[in-house]
């Protein structure tokens, strides 16, 4: 036992590159996860970027995000050899989680039927780009197709103009946060049944769901929410800018103490009457509240405004970009970074680590990104109770 | 009706606004009694019959205790005692002041499960600095990263590191609950908003710690390994809509000559500076304009069937109208669930993207007026009969 909340997990991630970060939520809190690849390696490892901008199966950063904690086991599923050890692994795991085409597992030999006879209390998590059922369950997209079909791209930018993107695949993101609660709910379900679930985990909808105030928006107005620039949806926050750079102003926190502020310094114009010390009033005049804070924020440095914001506790925030947070001295004290040694480099790299802190069953590095099928052998041996030789004729075949 | 996941565990939730109420609401869905316990007038954030607020509160209970009254910390406390998680986003003075931290809960209650979902963390220099969801977003990095192409802030036009926060506060409860279950130990858990938001950033991240590159917008270039064309499209207007825009991704060569016969062979498709992937990445913006005019001439629906239908990655993006009274596929799997109002009407609600083969969650009630439960909380899981509810209305302890 590792000592993490879900220690002696067993878990099978079949996933390609799209949401293997459900299996690593599993694994960084202790659960064994065993990546499964196909041997020439798994698709995420020929995304870049690259350690050093070299491309190699063992030197994606993509890859190593998305698999700290995992272990590498090779299997050919295209070979009935590869899949009879694949079924034999899952007979003694309590997870398989995969995001293949739907009906390829069955084709492959491995659907759930097959696998649930095998082993009744398996978790079966099937993540399909559309699930497994409707009309556009065999349709293509990647994360930006996705993002425009859940409703995640609409929204973002100006209106009239072009919609923007965002920072990160987060529609697979919200998609492998959706698989690891739905995975921990089926285990929980498990405790009580002793029956496996199969899950049917939509990335459309999963995708959908991270942006629910546009389906609120509809059902409550049968309106599209519209894109707003810079203003957030809640029409309580606007990027505004200051001196030296951008800040986030907000109107949720105590608006006396702000007004004050903004009035002492002489820039408060006509928002010093009592009708914005609602908050609904101060919702309905966003656009121009926020016109007039800006003219006041426009001769201030950030840190000026901000420290003081702080200190009169508004909450406003410096819109900065993502390499400062390697500077934050808040991440850096809560030892956000975790250092993980890559020995075959002979080289440490900061990685971004816990998003929470446990008391009893600490979020814990047990392990670097795997190297392509660094473990299997000893899976072979210790899970299934094969012998070297028989390794070894299973690889000089290719079948790992 | 078959059993959910979480029936026979409490919640007592103390969160607000929208990453604590996300976290607590998928436990609601899964069958968890969640007690929420409020004052009486909360900030008026919305209709909680309808739209986002519904989304929010549904599946719960509300009670509405005085948390100034020591009578009403009482009441709380012994709530505290009879649940299994209790949750929250505040600083970690705010339920030490009323003895409901998780020392003395579990001085109570050996086995409690506490997670507080601040913004910054309990911990850490910065650890009573105020925020909000689009203020954390600002300081990650992602709201920087959201521009236009001319590096103008275009904004975020959803709450991210809300959502973040909440998926990861409802894995928190879950994992804690598994291990609870296994270990008959209970734990405490300090969720920083901030980091559960930064740490979808993903390679990004990776590529400034370990190349030290600084990041810049994302624009459309793929995020995940080479594609051309790949981005979002205008589309022929839609009666007056001239907002119609579609998602394309072509990565293959195979998937290139299916995009090529699928808008009917132009004679510019087989120029040679589009003859590989890598020509076609590199000469983009002249890709672009190519694909921009056929887009213009088609409805982005049937650009996207007829891409679809050649197995090419593309998507609609779609607003609120599309997504909810369009979309064929989010209909199909019933995404947008009908849920009765006590008028005797009802209203549609985001659905749970994710379905378990024999223990799926279920939308079941909208959310509650402050205080609606009143009775139920005070009656039947506090034993207090008439007279003594009376008192502590009088003596302002509760508000019924």
């Amino acid at each position: 036992m590792n000592g993490g909340a879900l220690a002696g997990l067993k878990v099978l991630d079949l996933t390609g590159h799209r949401v293997q970060l459900c299996a690593r939520i599993l694994a960084d809190m202790g659960a064994d996860v065993i990546k499964i690849e196909p041997p020439a390696g798994d698709d995420a490892r020929r995304i870049g970027p690259f350690l050093d901008d070299l491309p190699h199966r063992n030197r994606s950063l993509f890859f190593w995000f998305y698999n700290l904690n995992k272990r590498s086991l090779t299997l050919d599923l295209n070979d009935p050899r590869g899949v009879e050890l694949m079924r034999s692994l899952a007979r003694s795991a309590d997870v398989v989680i995969e995001s293949f085409a739907p009906g390829a597992m069955d084709r492959i030999g491995i659907g759930w039927e097959s696998l649930h006879r095998d082993n009744p209390a398996l978790v079966l998590c099937s993540m399909a780009l559309f699930g497994q059922t409707g009309p556009y369950r065999d349709f293509e997209a990647d994360d930006t197709v996705l993002s425009a079909l859940g409703g995640m791209l609409y929204i973002n930018g100006f209106p009239g103009r072009q919609p923007v993107r965002p920072l990160g695949l987060q529609a697979y993101h919200s998609s492998a946060y959706f698989g690891a609660i739905a995975v921990m709910l089926a285990l929980l379900a498990r405790d009580r049944t002793g029956n496996g679930e199969w899950i049917d985990l939509s990335m459309h909808e999963a995708t959908a769901a991270a942006v629910e105030h546009v389906a609120g928006g509809y059902f409550e107005r049968k309106e599209a929410e519209p894109r707003r620039g810079t203003l957030h949806w809640s029409r309580f926050f606007r990027v505004g800018k200051c001196r030296d750079g951008y800040i986030m102003h907000c109107s949720l926190g105590d608006w006396t103490s702000l007004i004050e502020w903004v009035k002492a310094d002489g820039k408060a114009q006509d928002l010093d009457v009592p009708e914005y010390n609602e908050v609904v009033y101060r919702f309905l005049k966003a656009e121009h509240l926020f016109d007039v804070l800006d003219e006041w924020v426009k001769d201030y440095s950030r840190e000026d405004l901000l420290e003081r914001a702080q200190l009169l506790r508004q909450p406003y925030a410096s819109v900065r970009p993502p390499e400062a947070l390697f500077e934050d001295e808040q991440l850096i004290e809560r030892g956000f970074f975790a250092e993980v040694a890559h020995p075959e480099l002979g080289r440490k790299f900061r990685y971004p680590g816990a998003p929470y802190a446990w008391s009893a069953t600490p979020w814990r590095v047990y392990r670097r990104p795997p190297l392509l099928g660094e473990h299997t052998a000893e899976i072979l041996r210790d899970n299934l109770g094969m012998d070297a030789a028989q390794i070894a004729a299973l690889m000089a075949e290719e079948v790992i | 009706m078959p059993p959910m996941p979480l029936e026979g565990i409490r919640i007592l939730d103390f969160t607000w606004v929208v990453a604590g109420p996300v976290a607590t609401r998928l436990l609601g869905d899964h069958g968890a009694e969640v007690v929420k316990v409020e004052r009486k007038h909360p900030p008026p954030l919305g209709n909680r019959k309808l739209g986002l607020q519904c989304d929010l509160h549904r599946d719960k209970l509300s009670v509405a205790i005085n948390m100034q009254h020591p009578r009403g910390i009482d009441l709380a406390r012994r709530l505290a005692a009879m649940s299994d998680v209790v949750m929250d986003n505040f600083s970690a003075r705010v339920m030490r002041n009323w003895g409901m931290d998780y020392q003395s809960l579990s001085a109570v209650k050996p086995d409690i499960i506490c997670i507080s979902m601040s913004g910054l963390g309990h911990t850490g220099p910065k650890s009573s600095y105020v925020s909000y969801g689009p203020t954390l977003q600002a300081l990650s990095g992602y709201t920087m990263l959201m521009t236009e192409p001319d590096g103008t802030p275009a904004g975020y036009g959803y709450s991210y590191a809300d959502m973040c926060g909440g998926y990861t506060g409802a894995l928190a409860a879950l994992i804690a609950l598994y291990h609870r279950e296994r270990t008959g130990r209970g734990q405490f858990i300090d969720l920083a908003q901030f980091e559960a938001v930064t740490a979808v950033i993903g390679p990004a991240l990776m590529d400034i710690s370990v190349n030290g590159r600084t990041q810049s917008p994302p624009g459309y270039n793929s995020q995940e390994g080479p594609s051309a064309p790949h981005g979002v499209y205008k589309c022929k207007a839609d009666g007056t809509d001239d907002d119609r825009w579609l998602a394309i991704s072509v990565r293959t060569e195979a998937e290139w000559r299916r995009f090529v016969e699928a808008i009917g062979s132009p004679v510019w498709t087989g120029d040679p500076k589009f003859r590989t992937l890598y020509l076609r990445m590199q000469n983009h913006a002249d890709l672009d304009a190519h694909v921009s005019q056929w887009t213009t001439s088609q409805r982005a629906e049937d650009a996207m069937m007829s891409l679809q239908k050649m197995k090419v990655a593309a998507g609609l993006v779609e607003n609120g109208v599309d997504m909810c009274a369009h979309d064929p596929q989010f209909a199909a799997r019933g995404f947008w669930p009908e849920v009765a109002n006590s008028r005797g009407g009802s209203t549609n609600v985001t659905g749970i993207p994710f379905k378990l083969s024999s223990s799926s969650g279920r939308v079941r009630t909208i959310g509650p007026e402050v205080g609606e439960n009143f009775d139920y909380v005070m009656g039947e899981l506090l034993g207090i009969g008439k007279a003594e509810r009376d008192a502590l209305i009088a003596e302002g302890a509760v508000w019924p």
